[in-house]
């Protein structure tokens, strides 16, 4: 180090006397270059974390509000961290930065930390004075069936609903502490833990008692209903949920419902179906759909119960298809339980949805499987009602409607429940796949019929699960095999490819979660538990009605696009509105006079703020110690590019002019650099690859080459590609066009100091073939063994601790890959452009590293 | 300087007990001189009594919490870094720590490569602190 310093001091003040001490200079340089550094570090972090955040968002697959909070809070702390180090190195100026950064603080804080209010209401609400306006307290099914039960010729059950004010008056704030404790600390992908954890939870609830009024009010309303129907009435409880029910999230069957409650029952079961909200299902299901449990607040419907002589549940569009001129019914003797618990087969009849309502299509699978008898579960007139009930419900809610209902054995018609179709449109990549007994090769399925419950197509191994201690066990990716499709199945939802059920229809609850989260779904497939063995790899295509034997690529080609299982959550509209804050870059041109810490609005603008500043501030550190002359030099090379030099210390041959603007590749003697060069300078760009916006393409190509080149121009500095340089460090920092790319190394004696980090980011294209070239460029530098980490379209590798020869190998490949992956993701949408690629990189880094020796070597000339 | 290089020490203070027992052997075969505090009372005595050059720090901690306790430690030594450990629970916990003066932050569970990197800076950094002032 004193070495480097005193070679910089003689060669940068040879005319005048330094104003300050060699060791003085020393120690300024150093604090500098360690806040520059540090500036460095933590850019490359919040750009990281950035990254991460938006491979989250647009990623499809769920995410929870603590990882959201977590990358948000490194972001936040980076680039804290990266206003302090600048004001550091620039004495103070640009303090404003603190004042937005605060701002912009506040706004996340706002955004994330801030917690749902309630208004305080009833207790209790009688049915009568229940509608759409009073979701809040009576959450969203009791509300609607409230509304409709105003409208004319709707029947609904006789009762009342204990609202979400009752709920808070019932849990203290000490209970709620205890349980968001337990929430924090479990880890929900362990199954095992997830249902310890939800047994204490709903201990808590459960064993708690229920205040007084409360419990005296529940009664005294329970007797009220008895009195209005008949002596003894038995009432059903049901979970009514705020914010279940809303289009594209069912909750379907995730909290309990409670049949025949009698008044010696009624308080204990209510306390359960409160409870129920931290039970394993709605837990699990919570999570995957983006919903915090503070989202969720239980109240509970206490209907009468009716005297069914059939059920059973109508949509009044097919949900698997939201343009289908069809009413579908699922029909069943009895109570309505068996067919959304998936524990009954279900006739289905399909109808049309103008007068006369004709049944264009019917299959009477429940009595088929009983062996019994082929009557229909419904009668002609009552399919009729039905689809005129639908039609109407329809109508009302302004939506096509999943409707629960039952027949009393008077002939009666009464909606237990009416929410909107949660429609799950499937974008096959090739044409729809018909029901067929075999597969496009002509092989015969091993299982085949059933009913499709969710559409689609997927691949992995058997596993049968038919007990809870089978369930813990259940592997990641592989297809679940049921006896029955029971609700309490549904926190596996999250991790099988697919589910194969000897029972149930499309219309039970597990049907539902099925759709919602794009697992393929196939139900009542006979002998399925017998026919098929754990770790049987298999292929299901639902859609098809068929199970094959193996890995079927050819079906899985078709394979349809995951819907975003996110979509409309609260967590990911927290993360929308945050982003908004975080990730837009609207500094982008550091010549422009907007270029200024009072234009920066988001993080992302300050961290290219802080970025182009610390650059800046390490030039100036040379002008204000008079070493400022030629400090910023131009390469001249083979390449078109400007690209600039500035030598921290000993990076260039000590006896050249100092005076000179540009320097030579001869010239450098900073082993990383040189090492880059190497590999920039390997092989000549071909240019952009052809693609059909030849304009567009010419445009960057442009934008990249300036013809005008004038090296006096030192304050423009920052907008071109320049190595920052020492005799074993180098800082690269690459725009061409639309990209960034950095390169970093430290290469010196100490192998334990040793390392060289690639950070690769951004292109003109959209953002699939943005992350296709990054996912290229990750595979090829993971062939040459180094760490890679991928988001989006942005790309981390690391390598460290390796000896000098092998790292001056990985910079020759990072200087090939930066100069040769320029302007490619414009044909990242082409899969054959993507392999071609790949195998001249391959190709070029394997002669670059190994050159043929039998080609003469030219000898420097003297 | 070399002063400074023998009298390299790190200072965990953890209110879990399994925590750092694990973090004290790891630390070990690290050949990282290590002393463990459960509290910050514990922590500001060990402080009186060593020459610690780094403190690792848990922000939860019952009596005085981290932040409150790193205030304290810096009142009796300004210039020994401290690096803290916080949960996912709240967006502000590390931005404050570090506006109060940490010098870095973990989030909990901790990565220990990443702990170790922020223990080898912030070592750098009292050393560089040191160096100048005996200059």
């Amino acid at each position: 180090m004193h070495k480097i310093f005193t070679a910089l001091k003689n060669s940068l003040f040879p005319q005048q006397p330094p104003s300050l001490s060699s060791e003085e200079l020393r120690n300024i340089f150093t604090k500098r270059y360690q806040n520059f550094k540090n500036l460095l570090t933590a850019n490359n972090n919040a750009l990281q974390a950035m990254a991460e955040l938006e491979k989250m968002y647009y990623g499809g697959e769920s995410y929870r509000m603590a990882a959201v909070r977590s990358k948000v809070s490194v972001i936040l702390i980076n680039v804290y961290k990266m206003i302090q180090n600048l004001l550091e190195m620039s004495e103070g100026k640009y303090s404003e930065l603190v004042n937005t950064f605060d701002k912009i603080t506040n706004e996340l804080d706002a955004l994330i930390e801030t917690k749902a209010t309630f208004d305080q209401g009833p207790f209790i609400l009688p049915f009568n004075e229940v509608d759409r306006n009073e979701r809040d307290q009576a959450g969203e099914k009791m509300a609607n069936l409230g509304e409709l039960s105003s409208l004319p010729g709707i029947q609904v059950p006789q009762g009342f609903v204990i609202t979400s004010s009752a709920t808070r008056h019932f849990l203290t704030a000490e209970q709620l502490t205890e349980i968001n404790r337990l929430l924090q600390v479990f880890d929900p992908e362990n199954l095992d833990e997830l249902y310890a954890t939800c047994e204490k939870m709903q201990n808590i609830v459960t064993k708690s008692p229920l205040p007084p009024d409360l419990e005296e009010l529940i009664h005294l309303h329970f007797n009220r209903l008895e009195k209005q129907t008949y002596p003894g009435c038995r009432v059903a409880l049901r979970s009514s949920a705020l914010g279940e029910d809303t289009a594209g999230v069912s909750f379907a069957g995730l909290y309990s419902t409670y049949l025949d409650v009698n008044r010696d029952t009624i308080i204990d079961l209510y306390k359960k179906v409160i409870a129920s909200k931290y039970g394993p299902r709605a837990i699990a299901y919570r999570r995957k759909r983006g919903y915090r449990h503070e989202d969720i607040e239980m109240c509970v419907g206490c209907l009468v119960m009716v005297d069914a002589l059939v059920s059973g549940v109508t949509y009044s569009r097919d949900p698997s298809e939201e343009a289908s001129e069809v009413i579908r019914i699922n029909a069943i003797a009895g109570i309505a339980k068996g067919v959304v618990d998936g524990t009954k087969t279900t006739d289905l009849f399909l109808v049309g949805r103008e007068k006369p309502f004709a049944v264009v299509y019917s299959e009477m699978r429940q009595n088929a499987q009983d062996h019994s008898t082929t009557a229909a579960s419904l009668t002609y007139s009552q399919i009729k009602k039905l689809a005129e009930t639908a039609l109407q419900l329809e109508a009302h809610f302004g939506k096509p409607q999943d409707i629960e209902w039952s027949f009393d054995h008077q002939g009666e018609l009464y909606i237990l429940q009416s929410r909107p179709i949660a429609f799950h449109k499937k974008e096959l990549s090739k044409e729809k796949t018909a029901p067929s007994a075999s597969s496009e090769n002509g092989d015969t399925p091993i299982l085949f019929g059933g009913i499709c419950a969710s559409e689609g197509i997927a691949s992995g191994q058997a596993f049968l699960v038919d007990s809870r201690e089978e369930m813990l066990l259940f592997p990641k990716g592989a297809i679940l095999i049921l006896k029955h499709p029971l609700p309490e199945w549904a926190p596996l939802m999250g991790k099988a490819a697919a589910v194969l059920s000897e029972n149930g229809s499309e219309a039970g609850h597990l049907a539902t979660v099925a759709r919602e989260f794009g697992i393929p779904a196939l139900f009542s497939l006979q002998n399925s538990m017998t026919h098929l063995t754990n770790g049987q790899t298999i292929t299901v295509n639902s859609s098809g009605r068929a199970v094959y034997e193996g890995r079927r690529e050819d079906l899985l080609r078709q394979k349809s696009v995951r819907r975003d299982i996110m979509a409309g959550s609260p967590v990911q509209r927290i993360l929308t509105e945050s982003l908004q804050h975080i990730t837009p870059l609207n500094l982008t041109d550091p010549k422009s006079t907007q270029f200024k810490s009072t234009w920066c609005e988001t993080l992302h603008d300050i961290t290219r703020f802080c970025h182009e500043k610390s650059v800046s501030e390490m030039f100036n550190f040379g002008k204000r110690h008079n070493f400022d002359k030629g400090a910023a030099k131009r390469l001249i090379g083979d390449v078109p590019l400007e690209w600039w030099v500035i030598d921290l210390a000993d990076g260039i041959r000590q006896d050249m002019d100092i005076e000179s603007k540009v320097v030579r590749i001869e010239d450098i003697v900073s082993v990383p650099m040189k090492a880059i060069w190497k590999g920039i300078s390997a092989f000549p760009w071909e240019g952009p690859p052809p693609i059909s916006a030849r304009g567009f393409g010419s445009i960057i190509f442009q934008s990249t080459i300036r013809p005008d080149l004038d090296p006096s121009v030192a304050s423009s500095l920052t907008t071109k590609n320049y190595f920052l340089i020492s005799e074993d460090f180098c800082n690269l920092s690459v725009r061409l066009g639309y990209h960034y790319a950095m390169i970093e190394a430290y290469i010196g004696d100490l192998l334990t100091e040793n390392y060289v980090t690639f950070r690769f980011k951004g292109g003109a294209a959209d953002m699939q073939r943005k992350a296709v070239r990054a996912k290229l460029l990750a595979d090829v530098l993971q062939k040459f063994d180094f760490r890679v980490e991928l988001s989006s379209d942005a790309v981390l590798a690391r390598v460290k601790k390796q000896p000098k020869e092998f790292l001056q190998q990985r910079l020759q490949i990072l200087g090939y890959l930066i100069q040769h992956a320029r302007q490619l993701d414009m044909v990242m949408n082409q899969p054959q452009a993507v392999e071609q690629y790949r195998l001249k990189f391959q190709k070029d880094i394997e002669e670059m590293l190994n050159p043929k020796t039998s080609a003469p070597i030219e000898e420097p000339r003297s | 300087m070399n002063n400074i290089e023998q009298t390299h020490k790190l200072l965990l203070v953890d209110d879990e007990s399994d925590f750092l027992e694990l973090m004290s052997k790891f630390f070990k075969r690290r050949q990282i001189d290590i002393e463990t505090a459960s509290n910050c009372m514990d922590a500001l005595s060990l402080i009186e009594l060593h020459q610690f050059d780094v403190v690792v720090m848990d922000v939860h901690m019952p009596g005085l919490s981290g932040l409150e306790c790193m205030v304290e430690i810096k009142k009796i030594k300004p210039d020994l870094e401290v690096i803290i450990l916080t949960g996912h629970a709240s967006l502000h916990t590390g931005l404050n720590g570090m506006k109060q003066g940490a010098f870095d932050y973990c989030i909990k569970p901790v990565d220990l490569d990443e702990l170790l990197e922020k223990i080898s800076l912030a070592k750098k950094k009292y050393a560089l602190g040191k160096s100048n002032d005996n200059s």
